[in-house]
Order: structure tokens, then sequence, then C-alpha cells
């Protein structure tokens, strides 16, 4: 839904890092560059990154939707 | 008992621990990750949450977010296994009043200025235009065992220091060994096998598996230790490692007074005080 605050594993705070992880690899860097600079080392915060989809901006359109619709009447 | 420290910086620690034993080592480990008090959110009242996320969601995340804390807290609470003296509130009051915004964890408004986020950038729920979330959280004085979101680690482990054997005579350069490792540690330089990176080894072994001639061997030192401890933010780690040290030293002293008790009162007219953590 949206980014963990903490790796699942080691506990490491990642959620911070999401924002700037996004803007780069839409910019065209190598996502596995990008954790390698940011010293996200260890696999298990890797692939909180990695595998993370971020569902909540798609439920948002809902929401805008139906805020939209009760605007109406 | 030696330790040099290999690196430091603000949220990691890596060290030596010379001259000690497998159990210290281990007996510090648990209770830094464990025993060592941090302050997390833990009770959290809703005023109002319009969000898409359901209010325990929505807490369950506060409560992770690591506070920076006071390390004089730790003098505070030394010792004793009640920690609930400690209380700080912190506001959470946010609308979205103009367009789609991240709730952060910077708009957490702290109570007092010395315990607050790590960072001001933890996203804790995304709105749009017209939603809200009001709350109060209370953070509290916890320690790992009780709650992971007390721990003041997230890394916190040891190994043996490495010893690695090269046997000259039976060793023919082939290089294999330098070749197969992992971490780079050994190198063939000319006709001279040099171990370059000794701590970079994890005692993986693979060299020994790869060498015909049985030339190398590699093996633990269970009496020095490379530590590597990583902070959460909420303490130095420095910190960590020292109250660490502190709490045992508390619990052998304990133990001692305990022990003395018993060896100095007749039989039978032992007080049974409550049980230590």
């Amino acid at each position: 839904m949206i980014i963990p605050i903490r790796c699942f594993t080691c506990g490491r705070l990642i959620a911070d890092k999401w924002e700037e992880f996004v803007r780069r690899v839409k910019e065209g860097e190598a996502p596995g560059k990008v954790l390698d600079d940011m010293g996200i080392t260890r696999y298990c915060c890797r692939r909180m990154f990695l595998s993370h989809v971020e569902l909540i901006d798609e439920m948002l359109k809902y929401e805008e939707a139906r805020r939209r619709e009760g605007e109406r009447h | 008992m030696k330790i040099e420290i290999l690196e430091l910086s603000d949220n990691h620690v890596r060290f030596i621990l010379k001259g000690s034993n497998p159990a210290f080592a281990n007996a510090l480990r648990r209770i830094m990750i464990s025993e060592v008090p941090t302050v997390a959110i833990d009770e959290i009242v809703f005023l109002d949450n319009t969000s898409i996320l359901y209010d325990e969601i929505l807490a369950h995340r506060l409560a992770l977010v690591p506070l920076k804390m006071d390390p004089s807290l730790l003098e505070l609470v030394r010792g004793e296994s009640d920690l609930s003296k400690f209380q700080i509130r912190l506001i959470l009051d946010v609308e979205a009043t103009d367009g789609p915004m991240i709730v952060c964890s910077g708009h957490l408004k702290s109570e007092d200025p010395k315990i607050r986020p790590v960072s001001d950038n933890i996203p804790l729920v995304k709105l749009i235009k017209g939603q809200k979330v009001t709350l109060e959280a209370f953070a509290r004085l916890g320690r790992g065992k009780e709650h992971a979101k007390w721990s003041p680690v997230s890394a916190c482990s040891y190994k043996y220091l490495p010893i690695i054997d090269i046997d000259a005579d039976l060793c023919d350069l082939c290089g294999r060994c330098a070749e197969y490792c992992p971490h780079n540690v050994l190198k063939l330089e000319g006709d001279k096998l040099t171990i370059v990176d000794p701590l970079s080894c994890t005692l993986c072994r693979y060299c020994e598996k790869v060498c015909e001639r049985e030339a190398i061997h590699v093996k633990g030192d269970d009496t020095a230790f490379i530590f590597y401890v990583e902070s959460t933010g909420a303490l130095s780690p420095i910190d960590i490692v020292s109250e660490a040290a502190n709490i045992l030293k508390l619990k052998a002293e304990d133990f001692l007074s305990k022990l003395k008790s018993h060896l100095s009162a007749p039989e039978g007219e032992v007080d049974e005080e409550d049980r230590p953590d």
C-alpha cells in the first residue's frame, strides 16, 4: 500500500529514502546503483525497495472520484 | 580485554573486542538488541482520521518511527524494571486543504524538542484534498524484548576474528583460493600469496575447499570478535554499546548480592525478592 517505515527483517529505517529512490530511478539511474549510493547495503533492505508497489496512489484515485461525485450532488 | 574501533559514524560502529569470550560477546549483543531502553510511540488517541489508512495501520506506522532521545534519560531508568514514569506527547494535526499531500514525520509536533523523529521525511500517509488526520500520540520508554519498536539497533552482530593460515611448503601458488574468495581477502602477487583484507573474511572456507593441496586453513579466533552495531538513530552507537555494558554490570552485581545474601543467611530465612528481568 504505502512504503513500510522499516525493513521487515532488520528493522532499518527505509521509508524516508523511498521518494529519492523513485525519483532517481525515474530519471534513468539503475536501481541497484541508487541503493548503493544511499547506503542500503543489505539484501533484506534492498528487496523492500525493489519489490514495493506504491498502491496508495491508485487507491487515492478512487477517493478523488468519490469526492468529485459528492461535489456534483 | 581490549577494544579497537574500526569505523565510527553517526549511525554505526564497527569494533574489535579482543581478549574476551563468546559468552560475554553474545551477552553484550543480546542486551543491545533487547534491553537498552528507547522511546517509541505507544498509545494514540485519534480525534479524526478521514485518510484511507485505518486507525490501527496508521498507529502501527507511527509506532515504528524511530525517535531521537536524550541519552541522559538512560541514567534516569538504569536498573529499573518499571519504565512508565516517563511519557511525552506528540501531536499530529494535518488537513489537505489544497490538493493532495504526503503527511510526514516532520508534521509531528513534539512537546519536548529533545525527543523528535530521527528524520522529518518519513511518509506516514497520503491525503487528497479535504482529508484530515488529527491525533495525539504518547511516546514511552520501553525495551526491545517487549516490542521491536523499542530496540535501539537495526543490525547488531559479531563474528569471530578470522585466522587464515597458509602453509608455504604445501602451497604451489595456483591462485585458486584468491580467485574463488567471494570477498577478495587473498591476492596472488607474483610468487607470493598475500592476505590483503583479513577482516572481510566471513569464514566461509571456500578457499579451503578449492585448494587441492590443503595448504590453506581458516578458523575463527574465539577470543576476538568483530562487532557491527547499527543504530536506528534513537541513540548514538557508542551510547548503545556503553549502556549495554552498564546493564550487564548491574545484572552481575545483582546476582552477586543475591548470592551473598543466600550464603550469609541461615537456611530458609532468605527473603524471596522479585525476580530481576
